[in-house]
């Protein structure tokens, strides 16, 4: 196991934020660590690089692997270029080579901008600058917190694209937290964090298997005697429509077939990440 | 460590307003004093053969002094700013080492206070240049350049362990305030040293920057003081007394033990900022080990 932390827990005052969470990271493995804002994402992650003092628990590491951090926020300067910070950031480290900033910023595409000031980016931009800084040491390990908050789809699917790159590419061990779950539906390793708890951990099928439901929408003239046909009792009902969460799809087979005559149309939708999220973490704003 | 400094520089160069009222700052107090200062104070020294060559030279050593404090307090804004904005922890992952990191903020910030100073130097000798036809000597200007470096690094440690109980840089920027204010009248450079009140003159002693102001002033007004007192010791101290030329314990300070005492102000900050620091990377340390 390249990375484990037990009982992890921190307290700010009263206010627990992180709470015993446990976890093993394997070489080479893509984690996501996935919650609604103020799960205790971001607090796991920073006791996990070590910039934080857990209150209790702890965090080993099987060697002193090299770390790559991208932050949630900018860590750049505004009014320096992309070139000069990243050479910067290289001049902090040993054994860089020469060459680093050059091969990194052809490598994530940033040739084009590399004399711009990292101010004048745009939010895509900075995000593979923090990428490039994050990689600069050659990690081990990479740890991105929230990489793709506040970013279009396409630079989202683009930055998503470049580090699942990375992980295959470089044999990188990823560690990731976002609220996105299409994100973590990619991930090897989904850990669900609310109120500091871990709530689930699984790959993303497993978790989707277990915790979302599949969702049947059947449209009928008789909303009534369908309704009265089947076992199950309906999430929805409206005048023309009845709508059903189901284990599987066998069942909604079984309600289809079963009421055949009753029904106009149908819709059969399996269960997202959203469904196990919001089944798992309530439907309460935060 | 070099990186770094270079990153320090370069933020606070590139930024040109910054280094333009950083510089006002420092102007504003010398402009002050002409406007509303020098002629009071001309008169009261109006005995006195080159009087205006000498109140020259005398505030030329102040406004130095003042410099070296504001300047280096100001420069050390960016190690809070890096605090507040998570730069710093990104810093921190790097193969530098907080401890160097720390020391490359106290460097630049030096260098910053050195070049201001110099840049203020040279305005004010320009300016006295071409209204009272002041010259210097080379000995004086060689010894003025040297303190330059010399303050600048004593006045970084002294408010570097001032800055070590400010998180913000709102904070810091209410104490700039504070201290740009309160640092002209604790130097002895609007009102001389010998005017103020016995407990003022007290606590003038315990400024670092007093003893920097002194110094400069030695340096500018030494030979011009031999020639104006032509040999009285007595008025000559009398004088030093009063303008803050030579500082005041139980005798005068001579040359030597102004910068012994400055030597050890230096090292007793230098220790209580370096050994918190310490101290605090000790604490993280402790949480997070390797198998």
């Amino acid at each position: 196991m390249l990375l484990e932390a037990q009982h992890l827990t921190k307290t700010f005052g009263e206010h627990v934020a992180v709470n015993a969470v446990d976890l093993q990271i394997e070489k080479g493995s893509f984690t996501a660590l996935l919650g609604p804002n103020g799960a205790g994402k971001s607090t796991t992650m920073n006791m996990l690089i070590g910039l934080l003092q857990p209150t209790a628990g702890q965090v080993t590491y099987d060697h002193a692997p090299k770390l790559g951090v991208v932050f949630q926020g900018s860590v750049l300067d505004d009014i320096l270029t992309v070139q000069e910070n990243l050479q910067v950031r290289a001049g902090q480290y040993r054994h860089v080579p020469a060459d680093r900033v050059t091969v990194l910023s052809q490598q994530l595409g940033l040739t084009t901008f590399m004399s711009q000031r990292y101010g004048t980016l745009s939010g895509g931009q900075r995000r593979r600058v923090d990428i490039a800084r994050a990689l600069i040491n050659e990690p081990d390990i990479l740890f991105l917190d929230e990489p793709t908050t506040g970013l279009d789809i396409q630079t989202r699917l683009a930055i998503w694209s470049l580090v699942q790159r990375l992980q295959r590419e470089k044999k990188l061990t990823v560690i990731l937290t976002t609220h996105y779950l299409d994100e973590a539906d990619s991930a090897d390793n989904v850990v669900v964090i609310d109120h500091g708890r871990v709530l689930a951990r699984g790959t993303a099928a497993e978790i989707k298997n277990r915790y979302a439901t599949d969702q049947l929408t059947l449209t009928s003239p008789d909303v009534a005697q369908l309704s009265a046909q089947v076992a199950q009792k309906p999430t929805r009902l409206t005048a023309n429509q009845i709508v059903f969460s189901l284990p599987t799809m066998q069942t909604a087979l079984d309600i289809l077939t079963a009421n055949r005559s009753l029904i106009s149309n149908f819709e059969f939708r399996p269960g997202t990440m959203d469904d196990a999220f919001l089944a798992l973490t309530g439907k309460e704003m935060r | 460590m070099l990186a770094m400094i270079k990153r320090n520089l370069l933020l606070y160069f590139r930024d040109h307003s910054g280094v333009f009222f950083s510089l006002l700052g420092a102007l504003i107090s010398f402009i002050l004093y002409l406007v509303f200062l020098k002629k009071n104070m001309l008169s009261s020294l109006r005995q006195m053969p080159d009087a205006k060559i000498l109140l020259d030279t005398w505030l030329i050593g102040g406004t130095l002094a003042i410099t070296s404090i504001t300047t280096t307090l100001s420069s050390l804004a960016l190690m809070v700013t890096d605090k507040e904005k998570h730069i710093a922890a990104d810093l921190e992952l790097t193969d530098a080492g907080p401890l160097r990191l720390f020391t490359s903020y106290l460097i630049s910030a030096a260098v910053i206070g050195a070049l201001t100073q110099l840049a203020m130097f040279i305005i004010m000798w320009g300016g006295f240049y071409l209204t009272d036809g002041l010259t210097l000597s080379v000995t004086a200007v060689l010894n003025v350049l040297g303190l330059m470096v010399t303050s600048s690094l004593l006045a970084v440690v002294v408010n570097a362990a001032i800055v070590q109980g400010v998180h913000t840089v709102d904070n810091l920027g209410k104490l700039g305030t504070i201290v740009g204010t309160a640092a002209g009248f604790l130097v002895g450079t609007y009102i001389p040293i010998g005017a103020l009140p016995g407990f003022a003159q007290g606590m003038v002693n315990f400024i670092p920057g007093s003893y920097v102001a002194a110094l400069y002033r030695q340096f500018l007004m030494d030979d011009k003081l031999k020639t104006a007192f032509s040999g009285n010791v007595t008025a000559e101290n009398a004088f030093d007394r009063l303008m803050g030329v030579r500082l005041n314990w139980s005798t005068l300070l001579t040359q030597q033990e102004t910068y012994l005492i400055m030597g050890l102000i230096f090292s007793g900050a230098a220790g209580l900022v370096f050994g918190m620091k310490w101290l605090r990377i000790q604490r993280r340390h402790r949480f997070t080990r390797e198998r």
